[in-house]
């Protein structure tokens, strides 16, 4: 071994030795959090899959971005790593495993230069600044210093002059990586790495679909998260894992409508309340738009929401829950399940909701319906089309779960044209009439976990009455309570999508359509099939089979842009510059398309909504009737299989 | 000041499920605006329904158990008689089924205070005073100082209730005590013959325009008559015997 080369793993051991203790200073903050369940041999072991899969499957979808992070981190770690074994009798002495170590610093030189390209000439609005815009520096000065001492360990000590002035580099830019661990961008490789180990979410990584809200104990003492006390410990590491990438900010909706969030800041803010007398001063991207007037101020023991805290409330209410941020974050930050979480608090114990949300949720309380209108009156849509009570026959193949999306005339025209598409396809079919209440979606993203539970037991304790195969739904958000948050109140359903059964039934030679020759269209997936259930196909094969000319808007399947209308938005009614849908809207007409296929009630309304020159928009089940209906006949077709 | 907020067992007007009267509810935030700690009080069988207003900023409610039938004036009288509120606020109108409205009335009458109805707005007005803000038809309004102690019934134009608090409500405390049972309110209903009432909508000739007849009816509806601003009584008197003959309800 070189002198160069023995100083260089005598200072990393000091390095890591440095990094270890800010890690541990850095724990504390998470020990605050409530205790969580963590089946840690399982993470550790889950750990690089997790990693070198899951993450990169998100990281990836920006190909500069994975490159640039395969080589920094690749090079730092597995760099880092040979420097630190060098010591070992046969490895330090060998020139070519110098060779070896020389080669990753110069990818992670490499790297590191990628690092510093995104920002130039201009920091794009995404990226933080401040302590960010020093990283690249630190990450190349690192580099290149280990490469130099590398280099002089590889020629056998004969550009020793070089070796020491890199020693002296790599030291002093490692010095700076280390201290960016306990407040700064390095911190993300810590809390990263153990929050992939500790997700809360593990199912996510095993391919599950983990977007169900948890239930909440009611006759917890303090309901909902006030502070950041209340999280649990788990969330927030997840927190801090956030590297301030931005992708969330670019995927979500209400920032791009200017409403007064920024999922990247809001997880900043939390971030800066882990510590005592924390304040949102340090933070360098973009801010809320239109940011309400807050204090600033924050601690691990005081409130997150209020003028007087860290986070408008306006701020909180903004969130349409669709998970783009969820689904973008290479951090597999949970920030849905934070906000739903910080709502709680606000409705159930505050009381303090949004000024229409409250009659909207005293209506659910006392009559089922967010409207408080009769149960009895959500079938009237169908108007004379014949619609079978179970309560008269006991059982039916499939039961159709209406939603509250039948008490609307616009909606009820897609419902009636699905209600012909399943006589003429000879379905069993039975709805729950007046015994069908709300299924509580809306109170459950408006923090009102008390009524959700209350209408997902009577509905459950109703469904338990019925005999049924499965149940079918044209309300997306239905599907995904009835589907996956009623499983915890001991409902256990097969819930299929309309879109997905009249797939089947086309399939199955049960409907015959016709070839549409219809302007093109584009569909608008609906976030709580798309992101929530990961349904973007069926729908697409269906349209297909019309024989529709298909084209896709830039954001679609499960990087969709929502429609505005879900996590009681319309109701919270925040302030912006534009309105969601006109944004989806104008993204739709810019494919040319003259038809906007959707599948949502919600989405429905909102993009019925947008006023101007704008293509038609049209239910799937509405273009297959007139699909079925401009077929010529009625042939009979061979079945082919359901894909 | 302490304030006294009546409540009443309502029904959803839709559902029917037990609901407390949005009346009321707002009632009790012209109260939590006033003071602090407000007491509810209620006289029937049960606290079904009633008790979500423990929700909605109210932190103690009285039940006086009394049976299903039984009038609740007998009791509520008693109990304000004892306790002495300074204020005592009531909903215009319950909304449990055949209501009246005339209970506050009756209640100020054995408890001989004043009451005001219709209130929308109420701020603390000095010592012992209150002022008001008092709804009147077609959208008027008058401003009243008053005396405490006294009635008021709240109108649906007040400000919207607070929202529901689930906690609160879980914390809140109801206090059970025996009420006076006694006979129900009023015996079988009085039967007379159907008299046609008066049309209050004025006419236009037959074959007048459209135009001419919807005029005609919001014309009436808009009250028509003259704005009198403090006539002597006997003016007064004069002007609205004049008006009830112009529309046919007094004959001679
Ligand atoms: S929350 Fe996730 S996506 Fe958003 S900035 Fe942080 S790491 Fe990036
Ligand atoms: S869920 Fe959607 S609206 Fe809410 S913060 Fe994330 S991206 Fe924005």
């Amino acid at each position: 071994m070189t002198d160069t080369t023995l100083s260089l793993a005598l200072v990393l051991y000091a390095l890591a030795g440095f990094a270890g203790v800010a890690a541990f200073r850095r724990a504390r903050a998470w020990r605050a959090g409530q205790p969580a369940r963590v089946d840690w041999v399982a993470g550790l072991r889950a750990l690089p899959r997790r990693y070198l899969v899951d993450v990169h499957h998100v990281v990836g979808r920006d190909p500069f971005t994975a490159r640039m992070h395969a080589l920094t981190a690749g090079g730092l770690l597995a760099g880092s790593l040979l420097v630190l074994l060098s010591p070992l009798p046969g490895l330090g002495g060998s020139r070519l495993f110098w060779g070896v170590v020389a080669l990753l610093f110069a990818a992670m030189l490499a790297g590191g230069a990628m690092v510093r390209r995104r920002r130039v000439p201009v920091t794009p609005p995404r990226l933080s600044r401040g302590r960010f815009a020093f990283l690249p520096l630190l990450l190349i000065g690192y580099a290149a210093g280990a490469l130099l001492v590398a280099l002089d360990g590889a020629s056998g000590g004969w550009l020793w002059p070089l070796g020491w002035l890199g020693l002296w580099l790599a030291a002093a830019a490692g010095l700076g990586l280390v201290n960016q661990i306990e407040r700064g961008p390095m911190r993300h490789v810590v809390a990263g790495a153990l929050h992939l180990a500790a997700h809360p979410r593990p199912g996510r990584f095993e391919g599950r679909r983990e977007t169900a809200l948890a239930p909440l104990d009611l006759d917890a003492p303090r309901l909902g998260t006030e502070t950041p006390a209340d999280f649990a410990w788990n969330r927030l590491l997840g927190f801090d894992a956030c590297i301030q990438c931005g992708r969330c900010e670019v995927a979500c909706p209400a920032f791009a409508a200017g409403q007064p969030l920024n999922p990247k800041k809001l997880i900043q803010d939390l971030v800066a309340t882990l510590e005592p007398g924390g304040s949102n001063a340090a933070y360098a991207g973009s801010p809320y738009p239109h940011a309400r007037p807050v204090a600033g101020r924050g601690g691990p023991d005081q409130p997150i929401i209020g003028r007087e805290a860290m986070i408008h409330p306006d701020t909180l209410w903004s969130c349409t829950t669709c998970r783009a941020c969820v689904e973008e974050c290479p951090m597999m930050i949970e920030h849905v399940d934070a906000i739903v979480s910080l709502r709680r608090h606000q409705t159930l114990e505050l009381g303090a909701v949004p000024e229409k949300a409250a009659p909207a949720l005293a209506e659910l309380r006392y009559a089922d319906d967010a409207q408080g209108r009769p149960l009895a009156a959500r079938t009237d849509f169908a108007a004379g089309t014949p619609l079978p009570l179970i309560a008269a026959r006991g059982e039916a193949e499939i039961l159709l779960w209406l939603g509250e999306g039948a008490y609307d005339m616009r909606h009820g025209r897609s419902l009636r044209a699905l209600l012909k598409l399943l006589h003429l396809a000879k379905v069993d079919v039975a709805v729950l009439g007046p015994e069908e209440r709300d299924c509580g979606d809306l109170a459950r993203r408006l923090g009102d976990e008390a009524t959700f539970q209350r209408l997902a037991r009577e509905n459950v304790a109703t469904l338990a009455r019925y005999r049924f195969a499965r149940i079918l739904t044209a309300d997306p958000h239905a599907l995904h309570v009835l589907r996956n948050e009623y499983p915890a109140f001991g409902g256990h359903y097969e819930v299929v999508h309309h879109t997905a059964f009249l797939d089947e039934l086309v399939a199955a030679g049960r409907l015959a359509p016709g070839a549409l020759a219809l302007a093109g269209v584009t569909y608008h997936d609906p976030c709580y099939l798309g992101r929530y259930n990961g349904e973007v196909d069926a729908p697409r094969r269906l349209l297909d089979r019309l024989g529709l000319d298909r084209v896709e808007m830039a954001r679609h399947g499960r990087r969709s842009m929502c429609c505005g209308g879900g996590g009681g938005a319309p109701l919270s009614d925040v302030e912006g510059e534009t309105r969601i849908p006109d944004l989806r809207m104008e993204q739709a007409k810019a494919t040319g398309a003259g038809i906007v296929a959707v599948a949502c009630p919600q989405c429905t309304a909102m993009l019925e909504g947008v006023t101007g020159d704008r293509p038609e928009v049209r239910d799937i089940a509405e273009l297959v009737l007139m699909a079925v209906e401009a077929a010529p006949a009625r042939p009979t077709r061979q079945p082919e299989p359901v894909a | 000041m302490k304030i006294t907020v009546l409540l009443s067992a309502g029904r959803h007007p839709v559902s029917a499920r037990p609901c407390p009267p949005a009346v009321e509810l707002q009632a009790l935030r012209l109260a939590s605006g006033l003071a602090a700690d407000i007491t509810g009080l209620h006289a029937g069988p049960s606290a079904d329904g009633v008790a979500d207003a423990l929700g909605h900023g109210l932190s103690t409610l009285n039940l006086l158990t009394i049976k299903g039938d039984s009038d609740p004036l007998v009791s509520l009288a008693a109990t304000l008689k004892a306790t002495t509120p300074d204020l005592i606020l009531a909903g215009r109108q319950a909304q449990g089924g055949e209501d009246s409205g005339l209970l506050p009335y009756a209640l100020a009458r054995e408890l001989g205070l004043p009451i005001l109805a219709d209130v929308v707005r109420i701020d603390a007005g000095g010592e012992g005073l209150l002022a008001v803000e008092q709804v009147l038809p077609r959208g008027a309004r008058r401003r009243v100082v008053l005396r405490l102690p006294a009635l008021l019934t709240v109108h649906p134009a007040a400000p919207a209730p607070l929202p529901f608090t689930f906690a609160a409500a879980r914390r809140g405390k109801i206090t059970q005590l025996q009420g006076v049972d006694s006979q129900p309110p009023s015996a079988a209903p009085e039967e007379r013959p159907y008299r046609k009432r008066p049309k209050l909508i004025a006419k236009s000739a037959a074959g007048a325009s459209a135009a001419d007849r919807l005029k005609a009816a919001t014309e009436a509806a808009a009250g028509g008559g003259r704005l009198l601003v403090n006539p002597a009584p006997a003016e007064a008197a004069r002007e609205i015997i004049t008006h009830l003959r112009e529309i046919g309800v007094l004959r001679r």
